[in-house]
């Protein structure tokens, strides 16, 4: 039966359509950035721009204020005064040294023998004179002292003085003037010009600063926008993966799923990815169930008309040839051959009839499933209860179950013929040998797991699907009706039913059911 | 060496060919103009430009540089036919109470000192501008031509922007004694520091002239 409703043809898709479902991240990545993506960059460019306003104004203040404390005006005044002062210290020095030699001029003997006696005296009485001596009118040196002392000050530069005694003659006394305040002056007036150049500079000095300032904040800033949009970049796409994955699932698409990177799979966005993946999954499936049940209930109804239409007809055909052959009987022909084949008719007719009417029974068993009236009951109990009490010929059940209890809400009777067409099928598999059915309960998360293996010749992948459709059967004398039925049933319990394979080759059929309520936590 | 005295060390042409601001404020001044084995050389007497205040500055007991910029120009035009620089840089020294001038310029590149002991005499011998170098005479054969002069106190010197570079790139560090350290900012302020147009500068301008009015010997 083809149903290609707006929703139809989802349940019996085929394997191949399943493979691959585009997740929405794979999609071809735009360059341009999306609304979200602007919005963050803008209150990211905002958030800096403030700040680094700020920053900016405070460092002109800052270079303002350092070159300030660094060049202050009275400072670079008085470094340009020093070497007025010196000049200041030399004049009183010249001075005091003029007042000396005065001094001694007027000391000097006006006995010529008693002079050099007199200068011998004066240099090692006047501080700082190192040498004295008096001068003739031809500039000849009439008698001279010298101070044989190195010069208690270090090293010394020559500062002479002379004063005429007249007739012609001088005195000429040199003191000694320290040769570090030459040094010094040199070495003060060096740095008077270095700070007068700076000075001269500083407003320049001032704005390189802040240029430099602002060039290193531009950079910093771009840096950090940058940062910042590739870090928002990787959260915007995750979350426009995610609108465009919505927009899918409204056009329709089911099988949509977003990508939860590995990265932000932690994060609020990744759970959203996820919660999104999980709520697809599961319309998907109820969709997939309602689908299935409402091809399971068109086809009861044509189960049922047909039983209704192969029954009636029988009982008058079989009444007509019962009395075809009573009339024979009161009279028999004289031809013994009539006789034979009448015989052999009758039981064809019958054969044939009795095999319409199993037909017709088991059409409107399939056509009249009863309603499922789900009890509270534990999984592995009903396997064991099952493998006890209902024995398939041929089939030899055994049941693997998992510690604890599995509860569920089961209708025992219905999934009792679950089990047995399951059996069933088995048993056929593995004809002529005897079936060995394997029965598993497990638990998987929420969901309680029933699995029914066998070790024949298993279900042909490419058939997995479709020994599910009503009336699919390889066999010459099946109906294709058990697995239907049985799906029905599972999906009217809330459950699934899959058909899968062993390691070993055997068929092996899953059916999920949730579980009733969670099992206890484990003690920790 | 000093900054200041460093200062004359630069290339007289660049300090030349830097920009003369023509314009109506040119402080007229007397000229003099000679023909000498075929150049035209000029004097000046540049006396506006050195008033008594300055008295105090050359005293100070610093270098000072004064920078002489004179250009030829079409008296109807603004692209001067030749340029020559100048720098004489002042120090007055306080042992022996004179002033010592270092002169620079193309005819001695190396510099002629000379000692002045009075600001009155320190004062002629800068107002004096003489042996101008303004090229060949036979440029000026005809037209009228002025010749201008720009004179700047202590400027902003090249060598200056240097070390004021060198100085904020690698700044004494704040650990007594340290050595100086390279800083970032400091070396980005200093790729970014441009020296100033301001500085004392001052205009003066002969008034027009024609080949007649040039004296050979
Ligand atoms: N355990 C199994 N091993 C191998 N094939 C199986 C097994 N169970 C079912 N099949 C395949 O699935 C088909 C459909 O099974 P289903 O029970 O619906 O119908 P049927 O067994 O053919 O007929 P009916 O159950 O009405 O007698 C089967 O014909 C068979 O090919
Ligand atoms: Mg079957």
């Amino acid at each position: 039966m083809t149903a290609p409703g707006p929703a139809g043809g989802r349940g019996g898709e085929p394997a191949g359509a399943a493979a691959a479902p585009a997740p929405a991240g794979a999609r071809p990545r735009r360059i341009r950035p999306s609304r979200f993506e602007v919005q963050i960059a803008l209150a990211l460019v905002l958030a800096a721009a403030v700040p680094l306003g700020a920053a900016l104004w405070l460092a002109s203040r800052l270079a303002a204020e350092n070159l300030a404390l660094g060049l202050n005006p009275r400072v670079v005044a008085r470094l340009e005064a020093t070497p007025a002062l010196y000049g200041d210290l030399f004049q009183a020095r010249k001075q005091l040294y003029a007042e000396q030699a005065r001094a001694l001029a007027r000391a000097l003997p006006r006995d010529a023998a008693a002079i050099p006696a007199f200068l011998e005296a004066a240099v090692r009485h006047t501080p700082r004179l190192r040498r004295i001596a008096v001068i003739d009118a031809r500039g000849e040196v009439r008698a001279e002292a010298e101070n044989p002392e190195p010069n208690p000050e270090g090293e010394w530069r020559e500062a002479p003085a002379r004063v005429p005694l007249g007739a012609g003659e001088t005195l000429e006394a040199v003191f000694a003037v320290e040769a570090r305040f030459f040094a010094d002056l040199d070495d003060a007036r060096e740095l008077a010009e270095g700070m007068a150049g700076v000075e001269a500079l500083r407003a320049e000095i001032q704005q390189s600063y802040v240029r430099a300032f602002a060039l290193l904040l531009g950079a910093w800033a771009v840096a950090a926008g940058l940062a910042g949009w590739w870090l928002a970049r990787r959260t915007t796409r995750r979350v426009s993966d995610l609108v465009r994955a919505v927009r899918e699932l409204a056009r329709g698409d089911l099988r949509v799923q977003v990508r939860v990177g590995p990265g932000g799979a932690a994060d609020e966005v990744g759970q959203l990815a996820r919660a999104f993946n999980t709520m697809v999954d599961e319309v998907r499936e109820s969709r997939d169930r309602i689908v299935y049940l409402e091809k399971i209930s068109g086809w009861q109804e044509v189960a049922r008309r047909l039983a209704h239409e192969i029954k009636n007809p029988l009982t008058p055909i079989l009444l007509a040839f019962q009395q075809l052959e009573a009339h024979h009987r009161e009279r028999p022909a004289a031809d013994p051959a009539f006789a034979r084949l009448l015989a052999d008719a009758g039981e064809i007719v019958r054969e044939e009839i009795g095999t319409l009417q199993r037909l017709v029974d088991e059409f409107s068993g399939f056509a009249k499933l009863p309603e499922v009236r789900p009890e509270p009951a534990d999984l592995g109990e009903f396997a064991e209860d099952f493998a006890r009490t209902s024995p398939v010929e041929g089939a030899a059940v055994e049941v693997a179950r998992a510690a604890g209890p599995c509860p569920v809400s089961l209708d025992r009777a219905l999934m009792r013929r679950v089990l047995q067409n399951l059996v069933q099928n088995a048993v056929e598999a593995a004809r002529p040998a005897p079936a060995r059915v394997r029965l598993g309960v497990s638990r998987a998360r929420d969901r309680a797991v029933l699995t029914v293996s066998d070790d024949g010749p298993g279900v042909p992948p490419e058939l997995r699907e479709r020994v599910f459709d009503p009336y699919f059967t390889t066999k010459a004398e099946g109906t294709g009706l058990g697995l239907a039925i049985a799906k029905k049933i599972v999906l009217q319990h809330g459950g699934d039913i899959s058909a899968g394979a062993i390691p070993e080759g055997g068929s092996r059929f899953t059916l999920t059911f949730p579980q009733r309520e969670a099992p206890p936590p484990p003690a920790s | 060496m000093t900054v200041r005295a460093a200062a004359g060390a630069l290339p007289l042409a660049l300090l030349g060919a830097a920009a003369l601001a023509l314009g109506g404020d040119a402080v007229p001044v007397e000229a003099g103009l000679e023909a000498r084995d075929g150049r035209l050389v000029a004097s000046l007497d540049l006396r506006p430009a050195f008033p008594d205040d300055l008295r105090k500055t050359f005293a100070n007991g610093l270098t000072n540089v004064v920078a002489l910029q004179v250009a030829l120009l079409p008296e109807h035009g603004d692209a001067p036919s030749a340029v020559f620089g100048r720098v004489l840089e002042i120090r007055y020294d306080v042992w022996e109470e004179r002033y010592v001038v270092t002169v620079r310029d193309a005819a001695s590149p190396a510099g002629r000192q000379l000692t002045e002991r009075s600001w009155a005499g320190l004062r002629r011998l800068l107002s004096d501008a003489r042996d101008l170098d303004l090229g060949p005479a036979a440029a000026v054969a005809t037209g009228s031509w002025v010749v201008q002069a720009r004179v700047e106190v202590n400027p902003v010197s090249r060598e200056l922007l240097e070390r004021t570079r060198e100085f904020i790139a690698n700044p004494p560090s704040g650990v007594r004694g340290g050595a100086p350290s390279r800083s970032v900012l400091g070396a980005m302020a200093s790729y970014l520091l441009h020296g100033s147009d301001g500085g004392d500068s001052r205009l003066f301008a002969a008034r027009p002239f024609t080949a007649r009015e040039v004296r050979t010997p």
